[in-house]
């Protein structure tokens, strides 16, 4: 009966214990993934998660949860248990659901864990567009007007952010907007020819690109890009990007606000270790995606800076539903 | 070429790859006999699992387990009258009936020697002629995905035994439950009447489940006393001739997998509920009518959603593209092995199209041998009596449905659909055509907006587009002919141009 009554209470010690973040993880971590299965978000997480794992000395068990444009996952997590065993892997979309009118939370519920890397994104032609880059684009949009096929991928995503820049820069253009699912159906399209142009993120161009299936028009930054050192960068055609550049979609993984610190801090370190690792650097850099790897107000810092920029793009340019004023985000250099 | 060969024995040479698909199938089966657990899921789950693994032992086992699963379907199909997966909605159609009359055993050895048939000539095509095919499936524009949805729609006809009008009903259906939730293309809300669990739609696994499983198990409910079925098995392997009667119509059946499992956006539910249509309509006489337990019925749709596995890796080989969900998360798992999918992988790496094409092999080879043995067991299922069937159906039923998206909604969305199938059967509303309804309104709505988008909203230069592309004009035709021929005028006319007075009866 004593070594019971010694048993439970050590066991209760042990149990207290658990709570304490030096032990953290105690159990299964959840990771819950807002896209499906084989798009670029679920294989970042799976292929960085691996990684993670080795220095946390746990488990994360990864799910997808898809639907309502990632709105169902992260609206899931945002309930959970603010522990540390709950995590949110997204991409940047949430950040323009509120105004956006596709739900009323955003990664302002979250604590980013890592923003684990970013991408470029890259303008690409079909194979038999007639025309080879950027300028020759305009000048074929001011001969057609109203001819040529713009690939979309709903509101918020890449291309209307990428289109909303266009538009801003250069005056409204007159092109028709064909609405896809995704980058990699509209891509399909593409080589298909049911639509002549996309925006479309480097990583997911790059393969077609090097086999001569799409022409990269212009790449979006501000400077070449190491993995297509020959296409043209945009801000060569046009200063005006220079203002809304570097630009471009990003993976994160967080946690609900107001899990331990001490939690918050473990999980960064080992999601930076993470990517720091060769076989996901290169994973990375074959998909030319730039690895980012911070945390904490660092990563607070790119989030609202991110938003901001892209939130007041797409209201300049009518996209939104909300002005993001009411939301408290404020223009940018204000 | 020698390169080739070398590659695609691989898997062949090494017990360690064999094994591997092996179980992998093993696993398939089972996992496709139950409703709800869906290969997509399975292999989304290996990928992490195998993460850790070179990429031969991890796609020798994914490959197991994608064409085992998609065979597996049919099990329940036949023996429950509950497709385990999508692509064997078909299947339970001729399937059941015959399970119902003591000829289970038989239909699972047509079923698994057909489902061999076809894995074989989709991978045949894939090996021989995959760039080919890759081109043509490119060359689906929106508009013609629209017409491929409409022929689809068109099937309601011959899913409907009985009145036709309440099939039109029953499609009617699915296509608006399909519609629910946020729009896929503009993100606007449609049927959800501001309630939050409209929002994500109604998974349409959930529905199929609470169609087929629960209304059976509620259907069930009115003959518990009555003793189950004795099913002879004393012939489980079909004879050869059986085998060569059907073989003009597996080859057509085939090659409509083919091309439907190569085209990115439709997979082996559409084709093999195609194939089934196409059967109907070749099919002269029949031993049995369609519905009833027809072997042609059982023969059309699996040698189709087997042909689509092969069909599938097509463009995923070739391009990069996905040809249904289950080669989208494949393409994933070679992009976390290091590898690069995309039109460059056949030309960097074509021992891997090789090993491909040689696993693909070696798991229609498993699935045969796993298919043909165990049916004593499972026919045993059927044989159960009723009081422990039905509620095995019900808990099947809601772990499958929780089971596809972890979500305890899609269990009242299977159960409230149980419920709404049981009265339709009731009332003699057909549960295929909901289906269909279901599966087909995305790729109707969302090609039918995209076609008439890229048309600058211009009807005529829509119809210009029809009739100027050989593509779409063969499939425009198509689906005028089968409409007329479905239609009263079809008779009249055939019987004023042949000068024939008696109309043949229906």
């Amino acid at each position: 009966m004593k070594h019971l009554i010694l048993g439970a209470v050590s066991a209760l010690v042990l149990g207290a214990g658990a709570a304490i973040a030096s032990d953290y993880p105690t159990k299964e971590i959840q990771g819950i993934i807002q896209w499906g299965a084989g798009g670029s978000t679920d294989t970042v997480m799976r292929s960085v998660t691996p990684h993670a794992e080795k220095v946390l000395g746990g488990t994360v068990v990864m799910q997808n949860m898809t639907g309502a444009v990632g709105a169902i996952a992260l609206n899931h997590v945002a309930g959970s248990a603010a522990d540390g065993y709950t995590l949110l892997m997204g991409a940047e979309n949430p950040m323009l659901y509120k105004i956006m009118g596709l739900g009323d939370k955003d990664y302002g519920e979250f604590e980013p864990i890592s923003i684990l890397a970013r991408g470029t994104p890259v303008l690409v032609a079909g194979p038999d567009a007639p025309f080879d880059d950027y300028a020759g684009m305009m000048d074929y949009i001011k001969a057609n007007p109203g001819e040529l096929r713009m690939g979309a991928t709903g509101p918020g995503g890449l291309p209307s952010v990428i289109t909303a820049m266009i538009n801003t820069v250069e005056g409204e253009l007159d092109v028709i907007a064909v609405p896809y699912d995704g980058d990699g159906p509209a891509l399909t399209a593409l080589q298909g020819g049911a639509i002549d142009v996309m925006p479309a993120v480097l990583g997911a161009a790059i393969e077609g690109i090097r086999a001569g299936k799409m022409k990269p028009l212009a790449i979006f930054d501000v400077a070449p890009n190491a993995k297509l050192p020959d296409a043209p960068i945009v801000t060569s055609f046009n200063a005006g990007y220079e203002t809304f550049l570097p630009w471009g979609p990003f993976f994160g993984v967080f946690t609900p606000k107001g899990t331990p610190a001490d939690v918050s801090a473990k999980l960064g370190d080992a999601y930076g270790q993470a990517v720091q690792n060769p076989e996901f650097l290169e994973l990375m850099d074959n998909r030319g995606f730039t690895v980012m790897g911070i945390s904490g107000d660092e990563a607070q810092a790119f989030l609202s800076k991110w938003q901001q920029g892209t939130a007041w793009l797409l209201h300049d340019a009518g996209l939104t539903k909300t002005s993001p004023e009411e939301f408290g985000i404020a223009r940018p250099g204000e | 070429m020698m390169e080739a060969l070398i590659a695609f024995l691989t898997v062949f040479t090494q017990p360690e790859l064999l094994l591997l698909v092996g179980l992998g199938t093993f696993a398939g089966v089972y996992v496709g006999a139950i409703p709800g657990l869906s290969v997509t899921m399975a292999v989304s789950i290996l990928i992490s699992f195998t993460f850790a693994w070179d990429v031969y032992p991890a796609i020798s086992l994914m490959i197991g387990i994608y064409m085992g699963g998609v065979y597996g379907g049919s099990r329940t199909a036949i023996l429950l009258n509950i497709p385990g997966a999508p692509s064997a909605i078909a299947t339970a159609l001729d399937g059941y009936p015959m399970a119902k009359r003591g000829e289970a055993g038989t239909a699972i050895g047509v079923t698994t020697v057909m489902s061999f048939l076809g894995g074989f000539l989709g991978i045949g095509v894939l090996a021989l002629a995959a760039p080919m095919v890759s081109d043509f499936a490119l060359k689906f524009q929106p508009r013609d995905y629209m017409l491929l949805a409409i022929l689809g729609i068109l099937l309601v006809g011959s899913l409907s035994s009985g009145s036709l009008l309440k099939g039109i009903f029953a499609g009617a259906l699915g296509i608006a439950v399909g519609a629910v939730g946020r729009d896929p293309l503009t993100f606007t809300k449609r049927f959800t009447f501001d309630l939050q669990i409209m929002e994500g739609g109604i998974s349409f696994i959930a529905v199929m489940i609470g169609m087929f499983g629960v209304s059976e198990a509620l259907l069930q409910l009115h003959h518990v006393g009555q003793p189950a079925i004795r099913q002879k098995i004393s012939r489980i392997v079909p004879s050869l001739a059986t085998v060569k009667k059907h073989l003009p119509l597996s080859l057509q059946t085939s090659s409509i997998g083919v091309i439907i499992g190569a085209l990115p956006g439709t997979g082996g539910d559409i084709a093999a509920l195609m194939a089934y249509d196409h059967a109907k309509r070749v099919t002269k006489d029949p031993e049995r009518e369609f519905g009833d337990g027809a072997m042609e019925g059982l023969v059309a749709p699996e040698t189709a959603n087997n042909a689509a596995v092969g069909g599938a890796f097509i463009p995923m080989m070739t391009l990069g593209i996905p040809g249904d969900a289950v080669t989208a998360i494949m393409i994933g798992a070679l992009f976390i092995h290091g590898l690069n999918p995309g039109p460059m992988l056949m030309i960097d790496k074509p021992d891997m199209f090789w090993f491909i094409v040689g696993a693909l092999v070696m798991a229609n080879i498993f699935m045969l041998i796993f298919g043909l043995t165990g049916i004593k067991l499972f026919t045993k299922i059927v044989e159960m009596p009723r009081a422990v069937l039905i509620p095995l159906i019900m808990l099947l039923s809601i772990v499958g449905a929780y089971a596809v998206n972890n979500s305890i909604n899609d269990v009242y969305w299977m159960l409230g659909f149980g419920f709404f199938g049981y009265f339709m059967r009731h009332y003699g509303y057909p549960l295929g055509p909901v289906i269909l309804g279901v599966i087909l309104s995305r790729l109707l709505d969302e090609n039918w907006r995209r076609a008439i988008i890229s048309e600058r909203e211009d009807l005529g230069r829509f119809f210009e587009g029809i009739v100027t592309s050989p593509l779409s004009l063969v499939l425009f035709i198509a689906v005028i002919l089968i409409f007329v021929s479905q239609t009263p005028l079809w008779g009249w006319a055939k019987a004023r141009v042949l000068g024939e007075q008696k109309v043949a009866p229906k």
